[in-house]
């Protein structure tokens, strides 16, 4: 497993659209995508999840990855937090 | 006569449609034929991602892309795994269909009801208009089609959902009627953004009425009649065919420059308090921002912004103007605002006390940083820095100083920003009116504040109800005060705005014309009522009923000749 510490800093944190934007990219990898906040960890894969851990502007997360391709989705997780998820 | 919530401008008048609640009973049953039930249950599901992605459509042709987002949101939500996954997993152990979505629906309202977010918490309505919607399709109930109601239909519900709003038409609806919902929720975008008129939270309102009844909705006060009597009905028969018209009226002034009769240009700009308010301003019309209280900054959020937080939305703002002006206003607390971490103490007299400039030139740190951020944001618009509550010279002096220090050091260091950035002052104290001519000297603009203008001139607190009478803009007093320091900054050269609510009001509209004011700064949803207003007067006609209001005595002569001489 790999996994890296990371900031939100898109205004809105993980609302709807940042929110269905990072699960629709995590989605192809065939690792398990976890995000864990607040010391609870959530599957990146579902908007519900991802939504229901109320991650705001500003709140650091961990992003981890399991799988044979994790070295690539944490790349492509980071990078797209790192971008302000699409706002 | 009920009151609600006016959340769509406008008047309409028709003949109630309730649209009924259908009670969602089932039985919870046990399943033997897991897999029918599991087809079944897809069969809702693909159904209802239909109808949604059709009705999304539908919105985004008709009214827009921001409106469709939250069609397109349900659509998401019930593909998701863990919502539909769950509900198979309910199935699978022999829970019937209609349970499951009922159960998963409603933890995910419970968890997302609970949080501490408005927008976390709207998307439990969105869950709760899904569940409504599955369970409708599993129970094969049937809403009426309001696409097809009759012209002229006033119609009355609980909620509007998404999807009783996509089949609204602006050709047969006249009015909408709800028991929840406020100024933003998601009924009250969509009636604007159809031009329908809105009264929304009317409580019990679905009980009170009946389909055919008569009502009228002013979505403007925000009141409805039922049954009204004939000389209501027939007064408001007249004030909407009025509304019409003005509406028609206005619209003509949309993207056109703020000019008088005798084709004069003024500029016409808007009050906002936040960058987001900046897309208001532009959607109204605004020519620019002529004032952006910064102090939202500094009430959200319980600490301190820091020059990046400052920054970014100095620039949102900027950026969302796109070159237009953009004139912020430095931290203006104190007086009657209280920004509980800061400590303050508390004052015998606030308002003549440690607030705005003086405060901020007490805590220069916190002042520095929030002029490095403005100066910063220069880079990526026309940003303009106002002091607030200036008295003398040396205050503007001393917040000059502190500009051309961040500019040496952002020199030093190579950071971009606009070299011409122009500093000005609020004119709001009756000592920065009788001095200036001097503050002409050092300022590169004035906007008058006309509200403190108003009570100091006056020296009334306008919270102190036995007083509150001698507030008025009108007082002949204050009206000498706004001629002269218009007067100074003209013969100076440099611009003088106001950017109280003064600047919008149809009464004062001529006399600042005749004195020669330069720039408007106005809420946005005033900027065409403004650019009308000031399209009504040549200077001429203003400089000869400013010659006569200027010699009145008394405030209650100004307004009754100002009202006289008032052009609709």
């Amino acid at each position: 497993m790999v996994s890296q510490k990371v900031t939100v800093t898109n205004e809105q944190g993980m609302h709807m659209r940042p929110a269905s934007l990072f699960c629709q990219t995590m989605t192809p990898f065939s690792s398990d995508v976890k995000i864990v906040f607040n010391g609870t960890s959530f599957d990146a894969k579902s908007v519900m999840m991802l939504m229901s851990a109320c991650i705001k502007c500003g709140s650091e997360i961990e992003i981890q990855c399991d799988g044979p391709d994790e070295a690539d989705a944490l790349k492509k997780a980071v990078e797209l937090v790192e971008a302000g998820l699409g706002d | 006569m009920l009151k609600g919530i006016a959340a769509s401008r406008g008047i309409g008048i028709g003949s109630i449609c309730v649209i009924v609640e259908h009670e969602l009973k089932y039985e919870s049953k046990k399943i033997t034929d897991i897999d029918a039930e599991k087809a079944r249950f897809q069969a809702a599901v693909d159904s209802f991602k239909e109808e949604t992605a059709a009705m999304a459509e539908d919105i985004r042709k008709r009214i827009g892309p921001k409106e469709a987002e939250i069609l397109e949101g349900h659509l998401v939500m019930i593909s998701d795994p863990t919502m539909s996954g769950e509900m198979s997993k309910m199935i699978d152990a022999g829970q019937c269909a209609e349970s499951a979505v009922e159960a998963v629906c409603d933890m995910f309202i419970g968890m997302f009801s609970k949080m501490d977010d408005d927008m976390m918490r709207q998307r439990a309505s969105d869950i709760s208009d899904i569940k409504v919607s599955l369970l409708k399709l599993l129970l094969g109930i049937k809403d009426i089609d309001i696409s097809s109601v009759a012209p002229g239909t006033i119609l009355v519900a609980k909620d509007l959902t998404p999807s009783m709003t996509s089949q609204i038409n602006k050709s047969n609806v006249a009015g909408i009627i709800t028991e929840v919902g406020g100024k933003t929720s998601h009924s009250a975008i969509l009636a604007r953004a159809l031009e329908i008129p809105a009264v929304l939270s009317v409580p019990d309102v679905t009980t009170l009425v009946k389909d055919k009844d008569t009502a009228i909705v002013d979505g403007t006060e925000g009141i409805i009649y039922i049954n009204p009597e004939g000389d209501v009905l027939s007064q408001y028969i007249i004030k909407r065919e009025e509304y019409i018209k003005k509406q028609a009226e206005l619209k003509n002034f949309l993207g056109k420059p703020t000019v008088t009769a005798d084709g004069e240009n003024v500029e016409l700009f808007c009050n906002i308090g936040t960058p987001k308010d900046a897309k208001k301003a532009v959607e109204c019309d605004g020519e620019g921002i002529g004032l952006f209280r910064s102090e939202f900054l500094f009430m959200e959020g319980g600490h301190l912004p820091t020059e990046d937080e400052q920054f970014t939305a100095y620039k949102e703002a900027a950026e969302t103007m796109n070159g237009k002006p953009v004139i912020i206003r430095t931290l203006d607390i104190g007086g009657d605002k209280d920004i509980p971490y800061l400590g303050m103490k508390k004052e015998e007299n606030p308002f003549l006390g440690y607030r705005a400039v003086r405060y901020c030139l007490g805590n220069k740190d916190t002042y520095i940083t929030q002029l490095r951020a403005m100066v910063r944001a220069s880079a990526f618009g026309k940003i303009k820095i106002m002091i607030p509550l200036v008295t003398c010279v040396d205050e503007i002096r001393a917040v000059k100083e502190l500009v051309s220090e961040i500019k040496k050091d952002f020199d030093a260091n190579g950071i971009n920003y606009d070299k011409d950035i122009e500093v000005g002052c609020m004119i709001e104290t009756p000592s920065a009116s009788l001095i200036a001519d001097f503050l002409a000297k050092e300022a590169d603009f004035f906007s008058i504040g006309t509200n403190d203008l108003t009570q100091y001139t006056m020296s009334v607190d306008r919270g102190n109800a036995d007083v509150a009478y001698l507030y008025s803009t009108f007082q002949p007093s204050v009206l000498r005060s706004i001629k002269h320091i218009i007067e100074c900054g003209r013969k100076a050269g440099i611009p003088v705005g106001m950017c109280g609510e003064a600047a919008a009001d149809p009464l004062m509209i001529p006399l600042l014309i005749a004195f020669g004011l330069t720039e408007y700064s106005v809420n946005p949803v005033l900027v065409l009522t403004a650019r009308c207003i000031i399209s009504k007067w040549s200077k001429k006609e203003a400089d000869e009923l400013a010659e006569k209001i200027m010699n009145l005595t008394t405030e209650s002569e100004i307004v009754a000749a100002l009202k006289e001489a008032a052009k609709e």
